[in-house]
C-alpha cells in the first residue's frame, strides 16, 4: 500500500509522520502521535467522540477523515486546550457544573463547545442543543452537558464568576 | 460494534483538474474519488472495495460557491453544506436549499461532506440533492475529452447509479437564476434529526401573485432515486393555490409515488403522509419562510 509523508501542526506543535493511505486522522492521532484524549466511538461519524478542531474552530470527525488528505494542516485536540497548567474555560465549566459522568464523549463535547461559541458567543439553549448534534452522551440526558456550555458562554463573555 | 478497519487502497492525491481527469482516464473502473469522504470512508469501512481513491483535497479553485442574478448559483465540487448554510445569498434566494443543508446530518458532517457528493451518491434519500432537483440543477462533468452539462432530471439512473462515466469528474453543479416570482422550500421527516429522512419533498413554484404559473415538485424516500412528482405539478400549474386545490393535490400524490417498507419507515405510513407533506412544503414555501 502507498505511503504518505505528512506534516500535521497538532496542538500547536508540528509532527512528521509517513502513513498509510487508509490511516484515519482519528488513528494517526491515537495510535501514532499518542493523542489519546481523542476517542474512538462508533467510526462512522455519528457519535462524535473523534471530533477534533482543524485550522482552527472547524469541528470534524477525526474517524471519516483521512490523515494523509491532512498534510499541512493544523489539529487542536482536547490535550491542546489547557494553558500554562490551567484548564480552558470550556473545560472547567464541564467540571464545575458536573457536565461529565464516564468522561468518553467529553473531549469532543468540550471541543465542540468551543466551535459553538466561537461562532455564538451567547447561544440560546436550543442553539446549544444544535450544535451539539453529533456529539453522543449516553450517561447525562444532556441537561449538565447544556448548563455547562451556558456557564462556559458567561465565562468566555467575561460574565461569569 | 467492534473497531472496523478500512479497506486497502492507493490514495492518489491529484493538486490540479487536469491531473486528476489524466488519474481518471487511466484508472477508469478501478478508480472512485473521495471529495469529503462521509459516505465513501464509511463504505470502505464495510464491504466496498477498490483499487485507487482520488483525493481532491490539494485541488484548488473546486471550492467557488458564486451566485450571480443572471448566471444562477455555481457550487464548486469541494463547496460544503456548512458552506451553504453560512450563504446569505443561498439563504435569499434558494430557501429550499437553505433548508435542506441547515438540518444536513450534523455539524461535524456538514463542515466535511460536499453538495456534488450528496448529489453523486445517487441516494433516494438525498436532502441536498432533493433541493437542487426541484430548483432544476444540472451537473458538470469533466473528462480528458470535454466537458458536458447533465440535468438532475437524466443524472440519476437507479439507486446508487448516476450518469457520470468513469473517467468523467463532477466539478460543480449549477442552478438557474431565481425567476422573478420563484418561491421554494424543502421540508422532511426524520425520527431523531441525525437520521436520515423517512420522507422528504422539495417545492420551487413560479407565481405570478397568486397563481401558480410553473412548477417542480420532488421527493424522495419513496423510489429507487429521487422522483418528480408529475402529476402534481400539472394540478399545479396555471391555477392560483387555494386551500380547496392543496387539498385535491395532497390526495393525488400517492399516484406519483411508489414507497417500500424499510429500516425508516413502511410504505403505508409514506404514502399516508406524503399528501399531508407536499401541501405543507407547498405552503412554506408560499410563506417564505413559515409553514404555519
Amino acid at each position: 500500500m502507498k505511503k504518505h509523508a505528512i506534516t500535521l501542526t497538532v496542538n500547536g506543535e508540528e509532527r512528521d509522520l509517513i502513513v498509510p493511505s487508509n490511516r484515519t486522522l482519528l488513528d494517526a492521532l491515537r495510535d501514532d502521535l499518542g493523542f489519546t484524549d481523542t476517542k474512538y466511538g462508533c467510526g462512522t461519524g455519528e457519535c462524535g467522540a473523534c471530533t477534533v478542531l482543524v485550522d482552527g474552530t472547524t469541528s470534524i470527525n477525526g474517524c471519516l477523515t483521512l490523515a494523509a488528505t491532512m498534510d499541512g494542516r493544523s489539529i487542536t485536540t482536547a490535550a491542546g486546550l489547557a494553558r500554562d497548567g490551567d484548564l480552558h474555560p470550556v473545560q472547567q465549566a464541564f467540571i464545575d457544573n458536573d457536565a461529565i459522568q464516564c468522561g468518553f464523549c467529553t473531549p469532543g463535547m468540550v471541543l465542540k463547545t468551543i466551535s459553538i461559541l466561537d461562532e455564538n458567543p451567547n447561544p440560546s439553549e436550543a442553539e446549544i442543543r444544535q450544535g451539539l448534534e453529533g456529539s453522543i452522551c449516553r450517561c447525562t440526558g444532556y441537561t449538565k452537558i447544556v448548563e455547562a456550555v451556558q456557564d462556559a458562554s458567561n465565562r468566555l463573555s467575561g460574565l461569569g464568576e | 460494534m467492534t473497531s472496523r478497519v478500512m479497506q486497502d487502497f492507493n490514495l492518489l492525491l491529484p493538486e490540479t483538474v487536469p491531473e486528476a481527469l489524466g488519474l481518471l482516464a487511466s484508472h477508469k473502473d478501478k478508480a472512485t474519488i473521495l471529495a469529503g469522504g462521509t459516505d465513501l470512508l464509511v463504505a470502505l469501512k464495510f464491504d466496498y472495495a477498490i483499487d485507487n481513491v482520488i483525493s481532491l483535497a490539494l485541488i484548488s479553485g473546486l471550492d467557488e460557491l458564486a451566485f450571480d442574478p443572471l448566471l444562477g448559483l455555481t457550487i464548486g465540487a469541494k463547496v460544503t453544506i456548512a458552506d451553504i448554510v453560512k450563504s446569505e445569498e443561498v439563504k435569499q434566494h434558494y430557501p429550499a436549499l437553505w433548508q435542506s443543508a441547515v438540518i444536513f446530518a450534523t455539524p461535524q458532517l456538514r463542515n466535511t461532506a460536499t453538495v456534488v457528493g450528496n448529489i453523486l451518491r445517487a441516494s433516494p434519500a438525498g436532502d441536498c440533492s432533493l433541493a437542487l432537483y426541484a430548483l432544476g440543477g444540472k451537473v458538470t462533468l469533466e473528462s480528458t475529452s470535454g466537458r458536458r452539462d447533465v440535468y438532475l432530471d437524466d443524472f440519476w439512473l437507479s439507486y446508487g447509479v448516476t450518469a457520470r462515466q468513469d473517467d468523467e469528474l463532477a466539478i460543480a453543479v449549477t442552478v438557474p437564476p431565481p425567476g422573478q416570482g420563484q418561491k421554494s422550500a424543502f421540508r422532511r421527516m426524520t425520527r431523531v434529526t441525525e437520521d436520515l429522512s423517512k420522507i422528504n419533498a422539495a417545492v420551487c413554484l413560479q407565481m405570478d401573485g397568486n397563481k401558480c404559473v410553473a412548477a417542480r415538485v420532488a421527493m424522495g424516500c419513496v423510489g429507487p432515486t429521487l422522483v418528480r412528482l408529475i402529476n402534481v405539478e400539472k394540478s399545479l400549474e396555471g391555477e392560483e393555490i387555494t386551500t380547496d386545490l392543496l387539498q385535491a393535490i395532497s390526495d393525488t400524490v400517492a399516484s406519483d409515488i411508489n414507497p417500500i417498507d424499510d429500516i425508516r419507515s413502511s410504505a403505508e405510513y409514506r404514502l399516508k403522509v406524503a399528501g399531508v407533506l407536499v401541501k405543507r412544503v407547498i405552503n412554506l414555501a408560499l410563506n417564505g419562510g413559515s409553514d404555519q
